[in-house]
Order: structure tokens, then sequence, then C-alpha cells
């Protein structure tokens, strides 16, 4: 398989705090990567150097070959990477399907003038759009809730809507911010349901930051983790569970001295 | 509760006693002349129903803002538990007939007006009868219009004595306003957006055909109203004396106004075609039968529109405060003057001269110049935009603001060019192939009424090219940069391109604005374009609902045009107009025809499946920041 995304030496300082220090990582196509990492580690920074919300000071990204970095967030947008956020935000005041139908804006090609005088290809292209749009909801598991405004949806709910929403740009990677934060048992296991249908239906590849390690060691093929801004470990689940900087950072220095020490005795 | 609600309706009808004495006192009936009192009964009428349907709409809210607990949600009148265990048989019978105890209510509501009323011009008119003379003395401590409040005109004020039949007249008068406000909340409210906490009552009380009898007679109000208005004009008709050509602006605006009611009572589809065509009709001949006056100001209301409908695109649609938006407007305004107006800078003739075309000649047409203008607008539009792209809020609006008073100031200064605080003089009037209409309509089009005949065709021209990309990609980029900037942009929306092309068409409106202004005031200063054209069309558009072109044209409506009515009040006027835009602020924060975005948003709360409680809603996203315990697999909450 080959690298969709590839980060290499990617360096983003705030004032004198160095966020993301370094760090590389390659995302293979077709796959589902995680990030975790302690609260403040970089991981959302990171996130947003990949779509543009920041620069970083230094280092590349290249996404299929090509440099992301200096482009603005609608271009990345463009060339396939799309995202969700961690505290959710969708434009509330819009249906689910407007959210969707933006999610579609650079898709779309109708010119202005061509909407004012409503011309044949320009309907066509809108009810298509409408059409996509509802796909994508059912396929999310919102089917039948196209015209609930978005504040008004349960919050489980609106996770999803996130993720219709930045599938509605048809992209290649998507960047899934903590998307089981907030939600229960049950709807955790519909948004892990989700994001392997993403991938085998979609043929998306997915790269997320969760918290939640039940999440993130039953669907993550890859596991990458940081801390203060420095990737400390990646690999396999199993390998990074077992990885004594990785415990050391979690739960501290004692734990991870005691770890090894169970270990040695067994 | 029936005590409250009967306490309440005592309080109605208390308020109402009150705001017809401040417009006794302000003069309002004196000035229509002739007996006050049906006027009086009128504006009664229209106070009780918008109190009545303010309270059967939000009964919940009213109740529970009493410190009622354990009853929210129910209508006020259903407060079942409590009022069955009291047992009383009135009570039981309001609370199961909710329309006659809305009827009740008004009832009651126009008894106290009426008693009161009754009372303190019977207390004026035995004054009177007892030889004092009291509308002296009235003058020295208020000048309260005693012929008015006795209910005679001004005229008969001599003769006043005590009536037992007048008393009975007024108290009647009144009570009838209340009842009819009581049943024109109970038929109108099931065609309504909030049909539903009153749509039994309707049921209960008038049956399906009063209501759609309700629903004919709003459609056909504006019609009714064009037809009295043009049968006023008819040579040798006075009805109104010395204050026809007021009543006749009143009336045009209310006529108007009620046709976009109309159309939004009309069922969509062939139905609302039908009325809007109709409509259409109507309102194209309205500059035929007012006068030069009626149409002036309705052409000034009208250029307000294309501005309000401009601004909304940019503030209402895409989210930019925008308060300097009268530099547009002026550059319209100023476009069209050079290139029409005698007066010719050096610089503006040795340009033409440049471009082979003599100075002396009346340069473009009115027609010709309308690009022109439209572009050095837009132009101005993107060159304000530019700069102010990576401004949000406050800071934006301040800039935005300088950038108007610059505008002004530079029309001021640039004496050689703009001919300074002098202005321009004598702008030609928009013809049709070298006619104007008014020779061709044999001097039926007025010259004013051919203003307002374009005014209303750019008006609905800029109106269907702002909905129509409204309802395109465009129009849900700017609804989601205004949401979330951010987010759109990450989302694949071009937050330049999107910006400057509000900016841009914005401006455009802005600027045909302003060159049928330049034409309506042949002169123009630099005086006409400060600051305050900016806050109007912003207030515009607030008071008639931000995002809702029909609400742009009411609110063009009421605070261009009700002014004009008001002038006749003189003094009070502003003080006037001031209260009714409170008033207007509180009864419905927003705006009198609120868009669909925010009706869908306010009706939604009936949808199942969500968070009644908009706090628990406004922390989710709070607390899964902070949901940080995570190691063990229990993420985040468990519970929603």
């Amino acid at each position: 398989m080959t690298a969709l995304l590839s980060i290499q030496q990617v360096t983003k300082v705030f004032g004198g705090l160095t966020a993301v220090d370094s760090v590389d990582l390659e995302i293979a196509e077709r796959s589902i990567s995680s990030l975790i990492g302690p609260n403040g580690a970089g991981k959302t920074t990171l996130f947003n150097c990949l779509t543009g919300l920041h620069r970083p000071e230094a280092g590349e990204i290249l996404f299929s070959g090509r440099s992301l970095i200096g482009l603005r967030p609608d271009e990345i947008t463009d060339r396939g990477v799309a995202r969700t956020y961690q505290n959710i935000r969708l434009f509330g005041r819009m249906t689910a399907l407007e959210n969707v139908l933006v999610g579609q804006h650079l898709r779309l090609q109708a010119s202005h003038w061509s909407a004012v005088l409503r011309t044949s290809r320009q309907q066509a292209e809108e009810r298509a759009a409408r059409e996509f749009g509802r796909e994508l909801l059912d396929f999310v598991g919102l089917g039948g809730r196209e015209e609930v405004v978005s504040t008004n949806l349960p919050y489980g709910d609106q996770r999803l809507l996130e993720v219709a929403r930045a599938l509605g740009s048809r992209p290649l990677l998507l960047l899934l911010d903590e998307p089981a934060a907030g939600m229960n048992p049950s709807e955790t296991d519909r948004m892990m349901d989700l994001v392997h249908r993403l991938r085998d239906e979609k043929g998306v590849t997915v790269f997320l930051i969760e918290h939640d390690m039940k999440v993130v060691m039953s669907i993550s093929e890859s596991v990458a983790v940081l801390d203060y801004g420095e990737k400390i470990a990646e690999g396999t689940p199993e390998e990074v569970r077992s990885n004594a900087r990785v415990i050391e950072a979690y739960l501290g220095p004692e734990v991870a001295v005691q770890e090894a020490a169970g270990n040695a005795i067994q | 509760m029936p005590l409250e609600s009967a306490t309440r309706a005592v309080r109605t009808g208390l308020v109402a006693f009150a705001f017809l004495s401040y417009l006794i006192l302000i003069g309002i009936p004196g000035r229509i002349g002739g007996p006050a009192l049906p006027v009086m009964a009128l504006i009664a009428a229209l106070f009780f129903w918008v109190k009545l349907r303010r309270e059967s709409i939000e009964p919940s809210k009213e109740a529970t803002g009493r410190g009622q607990d354990g009853f929210e949600g129910k209508p006020g009148w259903e407060i079942g538990p409590q009022a069955a265990s009291n047992g009383s048989r009135v009570r039981e019978l309001l609370s199961s007939h909710t329309g006659t105890a809305l009827v009740l209510k008004g009832l009651l509501a126009g008894l106290t007006t009426g008693l009161l009323i009754a009372i303190v011009s019977g207390i004026i008119a035995a004054a009177m009868g007892n030889g004092i003379a009291i509308q002296p003395v009235l003058d020295k401590i208020v000048p309260l219009n005693a012929a008015a409040l006795i209910g005679v005109s001004p005229g008969q004020i001599a003769q006043a004595d005590v009536s037992f039949a007048r008393f009975l007249l007024q108290v009647l008068l009144f009570t009838g306003a209340g009842i009819l406000a009581a049943l024109a909340v109970t038929a109108g409210s099931s065609d309504l957006t909030h049909a539903a906490p009153v749509g039994r009552l309707t049921r209960h009380l008038s049956g399906p055909t009063l209501t759609s009898a309700g629903r004919y007679a709003g459609i056909a109000l504006p019609f009714v109203l064009l037809a009295y208005i043009a049968w006023l004009g008819l040579p040798g008709v006075t009805a109104f004396g010395t204050n026809e050509g007021t009543v006749r602006l009143l009336l045009t605006l209310i006529a108007t106004g009620s046709g976009l009611f109309a159309l939004r009572l009309s069922r969509p589809g062939r139905e609302q075609l039908a009325v809007a065509v109709l409509l259409g009709l109507g309102v194209v001949t309205m500059p035929f039968i007012l006068d030069q006056f009626q149409n002036s100001v309705m052409g000034l209301v009208f250029i307000f529109v294309m501005m309000g409908l401009g601004l909304n695109i940019v503030v209402g649609y895409a989210g930019l405060l925008d308060l300097g938006y009268v530099a547009f407007f002026a550059i319209g305004a100023y476009t069209y003057a050079f290139l029409s107006a005698p007066f010719s800078s050096p610089y503006i003739s040795g340009l033409l001269t440049l471009l082979g075309i003599s100075p002396e000649s009346p340069l473009l047409g009115y027609w010709m110049a309308l690009p022109v203008a439209m572009l050095t607008a837009a132009v101005g539009g993107i060159l304000l935009g530019i700069p102010v792209l990576r401004m949000r809020g406050d800071y934006l609006a301040i800039v935005t603001l300088g950038f108007g008073e610059i505008i002004r100031l530079f029309m001021l200064n640039l004496g050689e060019l703009t001919n300074g605080p002098r202005g321009i003089l004598e702008i030609s009037q928009p013809a049709l192939f070298g006619l104007t209409p008014v020779d061709v309509t044999f001097g039926l089009l007025s010259s004013q009424g051919w203003i307002f005949l374009l005014a209303l065709i750019s008006s609905a021209l800029v109106a269907f090219v702002a909905i129509r990309l409204n309802e395109s990609r465009l129009g849900r980029a700017w609804f989601a940069m205004q949401e979330d900037e951010d987010v759109a942009e990450a989302t694949g929306v071009h937050l330049v391109r999107t910006k400057l092309l509000a900016f841009a068409i914005g401006a455009t409106f802005a600027g045909m604005a302003g060159q049928l202004y330049a034409a309506r005031q042949i002169n123009i200063f630099p005086e006409n374009f400060s600051l305050f054209v900016s806050i109007d069309a912003l207030a515009l558009i607030i008071v008639g609902g931000i995002g809702s072109p029909a609400g742009i044209v009411l609110g063009a409506l009421a605070l261009k045009g009700l002014p004009e009515v008001l002038r006749g009040v003189d003094e009070y006027r502003i003080v006037t107009f001031a209260a009714l835009l409170v008033i207007m602020m509180i009864v419905r924060p927003d705006g009198i025809l609120p868009s669909a975005r925010r009706r869908i948003q306010l009706a939604d709360p009936d949808e199942p499946g969500m968070d009644s409680d908009p706090e628990t809603r406004e922390e989710e996203p709070g607390l899964t920041v902070n949901g940080d315990a995570f190691a063990d697999g229990s993420g985040g909450r468990e519970e929603q």
C-alpha cells in the first residue's frame, strides 16, 4: 500500500510552546489510523496543520505526493481532505440536508448567473446535489431527518451529521477529531461501524483522534502516539499498548516502572 | 386561573386606554377630522388583537413567568389539575372552550377601555355643559384634544353635554372592538405559523368556514384598500378634508404591507401565483392613482427597499455588519449625477474630451448610466471589501462606518470634482426613448409617480435576484460563513470570493438605489449621504426581519413611510416613532416578517427527540472538551 498522506518533520510553535515537534507520520491509502495522546499533546494542532487552519513553522505535508503547505483550507478540501471537529461545529441554524449541501459546495459548478436564471443545468445540478446529500445522510444513519435544523438534532446525530457534511466534498482522506467523544456505548458502536463502512464502502482513508481506547484498539490498523508534541510511539494497537513510553505518558513514570517490574516478574 | 386571566385582560384594557390617551394627546384623531371615535375603536381593536394573539400563542410562557411551576408546556387556560379540583363550573367551561375564554378576555379588555373613556369624557363633557371652558385649561396643562375623547368632531365641542346614549355608545364600541379582536385571533390562528396551540379553539368557536373566510378577507384586504384609495383620488370625493393626502398615504402603506401578508396567507401553488400576479398589477397601478406627494414618499420607500435588500445580502445573508452602506448609495447617486447633470468638473470633462465626447451634450441617459453606476458601486464594494476581509464583528462595523464617512467627506471636500457642499444640480430625469412618461400618459403619471414606478420595478428585480442567489449554493455559502467562518472555509467555501461577492452585489443594489435617488431629488448634496442613511437601512431590515425580503419591504414601509404620515403630529413625531419601534421590538423581536429560517428555528422545539432545555444543549460540547477520562475506555459521558 502506498502512503496517501506523508507528514515529514512537521513543527508548529505557539509563542514559546512547541505544540507539534518534528512529527513524522505516514498514512497508508484505505487504512484506518489513530492518533492518541494525553490532553494537550498536540493532536488537534496537527489536524489543524493538515487542514490549513495553522501553517506549520517547519516540515512538509504531502498528500498524494503534492505539498499541502501554504494552501488555504478550502484548497486543501478541494484536494480531498475533509474533517470533523472535536467540539461539534455544525452550521447550527441550517437543516441537516443544507449542512451536507454546504459540504458539497466546491463540487458544484453552476455559475451564480445560472442560479439567478434557474437554467436547466443549474437545476439539474441542485437536484443531483440534494439527491447525493440524502444518500450521504442515509449512509451515516440520518435518513428521514433531512429537514431537521441541526442544533435540534440529538448529540450523537450531530456527530454523524458532521461526518456526512465532510463526505459531501467527496474526500479521499477523512480526519475525525474525537468522533466518539461524549457518546453513549450504543452510539459509539454506531460510530465505529460507520468508520468501517466509510473505508469499506466509500473507499475513504480514515485518520482519527480518539480518547476512547476501546474504539482506538478495536478499529485502528495503526496507532501513533503524541506526547508534548512529539511522536513517542507508532505501530499496531498491540505494539502501542505495551510500549513503556506510552504507559509513562498516560499514567506517569511510577506506574510505568511498576508495569515494567510486573513484566519482569512475569 | 380565570381570575388571573381576568386581571390580565383588565390590564390590557388599561394599557389600551393609556395608549389611546397618548394618541389623543398628540392629536392624531384630531388630524383625521370628523368624529374620531370609530378610528380610535379601530386602533384599540388592533391593539387588542396584537395582545390577545400574543397571549394565545405563548400562554405557557406568560403563565410560567408568574412563578407557577409544574405546569410548564401547557396553555395558560388549560392548567387543569387546580381548576378541576376547585370545581367551579365557569372554570371548567373556560378550560374546555378556549375560544370562549378568549372572547371573554377580549370583552373584558374592551369593556375596561370603553368604561374609562366614557367616564373621563363624561366628566369633561359635564364640565363643559356647566359652562367650564375645559379645552383652554387642557391646552395649558396638556394639549389633550377633548373633542376626540368625547367622540365628536372639533366643531361640535361647544355643544358638548352629558348623554347616556353616548356613554353607552362608547362602552359598546370598545367592548365590540375587544370581541372583534378576539374573534379575529381565533379565526386567523389556524392559518398562521403558530397554529398549533389555538387550532382547537378555532373549531370550537367558529368552525372552518370562518377560518377560510378570514383567510380570504386577508387576501382581499389589499385590493379593497387599493380600490378605496383609487376612489378617494377621484375628483369631487373629499372624505377626510384637508387630511386626505395623509390618510391616503397611510392607506397606501397599509395596502402595500397587507399585500405581503395576503401573499403569505394564500396557499402555495396556483393560488399564491394568482394572488402575486394580481397584487403586482394592483401595485403597479398605484403610481397612477396617487398624487405627487404620496408618490414621492412611496418612491423613497421603495428606494430604501432596494437599499435594504442590498444591505440584507451583506448583513442578513453573509453576516457581515456593514455600517457604511451609504457609501455605495452615494457612489451610485454621484455617478449618475456626473453623467447627467450640466455641472461638469474639469476632470470629468477632460476625461470625456479624451474619449471624444463633447462635454456640453447631456451625457448619458438614465438607462445608459445605470450599468455605469452599478459597476462603479460594485467596484467600491470590492475596494471596501478587500481591506476588511480578515475583520469580524465589531471591528468590521467600525471600519465600514469609517468608509461611509470617508466617501461623504470626499464628496464634501473634493470641490473640483463634486462641487463640494453646493452639490450637483439639475440632474436629468429618466426618460423612455427620449420621451418622459408624464407626456406619454397625458399627465396621468406624475414625475414622482414615474420615479415610484421605476423604484417598484427595480425593487422587484433586485428582490428576485437576491432571493434566487440566496437559494443557490452561493446563498448557502453565505449562510455557512455567517454561522462559522472557519468551518465554512474548511468545508470548501472560498472566503475571499464569497465575501467580496456579498459586498459587490450589495453595493450594486445600493448603486441602483442611489441613481434613482439622484433622479428623484434632482439636486443632490453631500448631506444627503450621512451616516443616518446607513442606520435607516440597517434599522429597516432589523425591524422587518433580517434575511426576509418581504420583511424588508414592511420595514421600509414602517421606517420610511410612517414618519411621513406622522408628519402631522409635529413635534411628537420622533417620540411616537421611537415608541413604535420599541413596541415592535418587544412584540416581534425577530422582525415583523421573520425569514423562513428563523421561523423554522422557532417552530422546531415541537420536534420530537430534542433537548427542550437550551442550557443543556449549550453545555454539551463543553463537556465533551473536558471529558478527559479516557484511559480505561469509558471516555466521555455515559448518558446523553
